[in-house]
This record gives structure tokens, sequence and C-alpha cells, in this order.
């Protein structure tokens, strides 16, 4: 059995990359690749913590996390298409008609 | 099925019968905002039918959502914004036939952060809310409002990203998903300071406090103006609501772990939100700015940590939705066919209508928080709560920011009451649901200011659910 730290440190690992990658990258597909690499570590820790309770409601969130990302991605790719329809490019530095 | 919950169903049931009134309708079908706005007066009828229930707290789903005083008073609050912005928009083409839908599937989500009471219905709350809000924000079609989707989606997708992570460690160093099980002396130190702190920092997030403020000017430019003031009124009712059930229940015993940041990113957001207000042109992003020190007054509510900033923060949130609704009613009167309304293009207002000027300088004030006004009541609430939680920096604060405030909505009552340069101006058309908006929100927020006593009284009520848990 893995032990219960190896498994949060890879997701802290995961979610350490995930942050780097949108915090980094310039292309808004990557960018939300990163953000929903965020979403798993989180769902990963929420698995391996819910083993060693021995309880389920840490599965339920995991089911939970996976469920909304895959509508997010659906809601996602659909805005990141007609933005895209507008420039073709996709370079979120070019993105800059509003700013602050 | 409860029967606790039928505020939740009806809108359940709404979202489906809108749904298919817009897939049976013809293209002109103004069908779905009827069943609309038909599902949001019957949710709120049975609100306040249940208000009188004598079984309240009621806990349903082990734990999962409780329904009492405060997320009955939240409800009220939500449905007064998701009507606001429905009307503000009514039958507008521009923004697809889909809007009264996602207008009741984000509503859905602020009601579940009022009744949220663990992890899952906080997040499936956050989620609801904002994935109809991304949709929504990019509707128009154009460059701008595309632009205005992808940043709210991005920026959305982070940080539910780190408060889910912060979600999860917390439930590693408790071992339970219920917020009111959180036992602080129990937990294991350094996971659970860290969970905190990721909790904390996705929740304020969503509020638009000031060092994660970047998103909140550029989404409400871009968004169309209905949706914009829904995001400035709903969006902050349904945070505020859960960030406060869950620092009050959850971490009520140890304040000292949050108060203070709290409070330090309290005084923060006022001052520098009021202060970037000043510069604004766009009286969109002017708003936006607003919201922001706006947000951090609600905050005040929150960092005092007593039974007076609860209530306070209440008050705060109806004075406040109702002055941005009459604003964004007056916007769109004045904005016409075109998405967007500078400063300069409210000058001669009091020429073309006086009355949208003389309205204007009611809403403004009372977001500055001129006596009268209920923004003016409700800003004295929350230097009362911060006085009582022997915090006289928040105060101090709370007035510093209300005064530069107040030089930042001078600014388009000036433009408004100046003489107009060209020629004789035409007259402003008033569609007449947007007109209920506006009379509605102007009536309350001087009501709010006159006769404050009948919400006081509810929202006292409302606040005593800091006690029972």
């Amino acid at each position: 059995m893995i032990p219960l730290n190896w498994v949060v440190g890879l997701a802290a690992a995961l979610f350490g990359i995930g942050v780097v990658g949108v915090l980094v990258r310039k292309n808004p597909l990557i960018m939300f690749m990163a953000a929903e690499m965020m979403w798993n570590a989180a769902a990963l820790v929420f698995v391996a913590f819910a083993r060693s309770f021995h309880a389920m409601s840490g599965q339920v969130m995991a089911f939970i996390i996976i469920g909304t990302a895959a509508a997010e991605v659906g809601i996602g790719l659909a805005i990141i298409v007609s933005v895209f329809h507008h420039r073709h490019r996709l370079d979120i530095d070019e993105v800059s008609r509003l700013k602050g | 099925m409860s029967s606790a919950l039928w505020p939740e169903y009806l809108v359940v049931i709404g979202v489906m019968v809108t749904m298919l009134t817009v897939i049976f309708s013809q293209k002109s079908g103004i069908g779905a905002y009827f069943v609309a706005l038909a599902a949001l007066i019957a949710s709120g009828i049975v609100s306040i039918v249940e208000w009188s229930s004598p079984n309240l707290p009621v806990f349903l789903f082990d734990h999962g959502v409780m329904v009492d005083a405060f997320s009955l008073v939240v409800n009220g609050l939500v449905l007064l914004a998701a009507a606001g912005a429905l009307l503000i928009g009514w039958n507008d083409r521009r923004y697809g036939s889909d809007f009264p839908v996602l207008v009741l599937l984000a509503l859905l989500g602020m009601m579940v952060l009022g009744l949220a009471d663990n992890f899952i219905a906080l997040f499936i709350g956050i989620e609801l809310l904002s994935l109809p809000l991304y949709i929504l924000a990019a509707s128009r079609g154009t460059q701008v409002s595309g632009e205005a989707g992808l940043k709210y989606l991005l920026l959305g997708a982070f940080s539910s990203g780190i408060l889910l992570f912060g979600l999860a460690l917390l439930y590693g160093a408790s071992g339970t998903m219920v917020i009111s099980h959180l036992v602080p002396s129990h937990l294991v130190l350094p996971l659970a300071a860290g969970g905190l702190g990721l909790t904390l920092v996705g929740l304020v997030f969503k509020l638009g406090i000031v060092p994660f403020h970047m998103w909140v000017p550029d989404v409400y430019e871009g968004s169309p103006l209905p949706v914009t003031s829904y995001m400035a009124f709903g969006t902050k009712v349904g945070a505020a609501a859960i960030l406060m059930r869950f620092l009050f229940f959850g971490f009520s015993l140890s304040s000292g772990w949050w108060g203070p940041a709290v409070g330090y990113l309290a005084v923060l957001t006022m001052i520098v939100g009021n202060l970037l207000a000043l510069a604004q042109k766009d009286l969109k992003r002017l708003l936006a700015y607003s919201g922001i020190a706006n947000a951090g007054y609600l905050l005040v509510g929150i960092a005092s940590h007593n039974i007076q900033g609860a209530r306070a923060l209440l008050f705060y949130l109806l004075a406040y939705g109702l002055a941005v609704l009459a604003v964004f009613a007056i916007m769109t009167f004045v904005a016409q066919d075109r998405d967007s309304v500078s400063v300069n293009d409210l000058t001669g207002l009091y020429r073309r209508s006086p009355w949208l000027a003389g309205f204007l300088a009611i809403a403004l004030l009372s977001l500055a928080g001129i006596p009268l006004t209920g923004g003016f009541v409700g800003k004295v609430y929350l230097l009362q709560a911060a006085w009582f939680a022997n915090q006289p920096g928040l105060a101090l604060g709370l007035v510093v920011g209300a005064m530069i405030g107040l030089a930042a909505y001078v600014r388009p009552l000036q433009r408004a009451f100046s003489a107009p340069d060209g020629a004789v101006l035409e007259p402003i058309p008033w569609p007449w649901a947007g007109s209920i908006v506006l009379i509605v929100a102007v009536i309350g927020t001087i009501g709010l200011g006159v006769y404050p006593t009948p919400i006081v009284h509810i929202v006292n009520q409302s606040a005593a659910f800091y006690w029972l848990h």
C-alpha cells in the first residue's frame, strides 16, 4: 500500500504544476488544461484521505469534481472557439481589448 | 423530498419549463421570460411563507444543507438580483434566447450557497453559479464579450482549483466534510492552516477582494449590461453568504486564525477599490471598481466577527444591491442599443430626462453613503459592528474609503447635471420592464434610508444563526 504522504505529495506537485502553468503559459487552451490539473490534484487528495479514513464522502466529492470539470470543459472550449473565430490566433496577451 | 426546500425546487421546475418554452416557441417568443419571472415570484412567495414556519432550522442530506432564517434572507436577496437582471434584459434578442434559462440556473447556485453546510454543497453552489455566468458573459457574441467570457472562465477555473485544493486539505486535517462539524482544536495543524488559507483565497477571488480583483473590471466591462448587474449584485451575495457561513460556522472559535487577515484585506480593498474608481471613464468600469470597494465594506462585517457584523452585512447587501440595480437600469436606458456607457455620455442627462438624472443621483449617493439613503444606514451599521468588535482600524478604513468613493461618484453626477454642449438632445424612452426595476430600486433605496426598521428586524432575526450552531 502506498503511504498517504506520497499520494498527497504527488497531488501537491500536480497542483503546483497547474498553478505555474496558468500563470506562465500564454495559450488559453493550455492555461485551461493547467487549471483542470489543479482540480484533479484536489480530487486525488480527496480520494487519498477518504481511503485512509475508510469513509466514502471523499470519493463522492472526487466524482462530483470530475463531473463538474466535464461540464466546465464543454463551456470553456465553446468560449475559446468563439474567441478564436474572431481573431484566428490564440495568445492571451493579444486578447487585450479590455485593459484596467 | 423535504418541504423546506420548496423555494429551490420551484426554481428547478422553472428552469425545466423555461427551457422547454425556449425550445418549442417561435424565434420572437417572449414566453420564456414570463415563465422565468413566474418561477422567481413563486419561489419568493414560498420563501416568505417559510419564514414564519416554526421548525427552522432544518438539516437535510446528512448536514449537506441547512435551511434557516439566514438562508431564507439570502434567497430573498438573490431572487431580487435575478428578477432585476431578467427585467433589465427583458426580451432583448441580443443575448440569445437562453438568457432566462441561464439566469435561473445561476440563481439556483446562489441559493445553494446560502444553504450549504458541507464541502460538496459549497462546491456545487460555486460552480452552479459560475458556469452559467461564463456563458452569459460571452453571450453577446462580440469580440469584447467573448474576451470577457474567456477571462472570467480562466480565472474562475483557476480560483475554483485553489478553493478545491484548500477544501481537500481541510478534509484531510479534520476527517469531516461538514462545515459546522469542523473543530479547530482537533485539526492537524499544518494541513488545516494550508487548507484554510487556500479556501479563503478561493472564496475571496470570487468576491473580488483586492489582491485578487484583476479580473473584475475587464469582465464587468465586456459583459452585457443585465449580466453585469447580475454579477455585481447576485454573485456578491452568494460569495459573501458562503464566506460568512464557512468562517462563522467552521472556525468561529479560532477567529485569530483568519480575523486579522480578513481585516487587513477589507481595509486594503476599501481604499484601493475607491482610489481606482476615481480614474475611470467608462461607467461600467467605475461600477466594477465600486463593486470591489463595496466587497471590502462587506468584509468589514465578516472581520468584526460578531452578531452586529452578520446583521450589518446582510443589511448592506440589500442597500448595495438596490443602488446597483437602479444604476444599471438607468445605464440600459441611456445605452439603448450600445453595450457601454461612458461618463461623458451622461452629459446633459437632466435636460434629456430630469427624472432619470434625479434617480441616478439617488442611486450614486446611496453607493457613496450620503444620509437618507440605504447605503448610509448600511455603512453606519458596519461602523457600529467594527466598533463593538473593538477594531477601530476597520472603522477608520471604512470612513476613509467612503470619503474617496464620494469623489468618484460625484464625477458622473457632475456630468449628468452639466449643460449639454451640442444642440437639443432627444429624450430617452423608458422600456416598461426596466422602469419597474428602476422605480422599485429607487423607492427601496430611499425607504431603507428613511425607515429601515422592518428590514433591520428581519436581518436581526436572520443573523441569529450566528449563535445557533
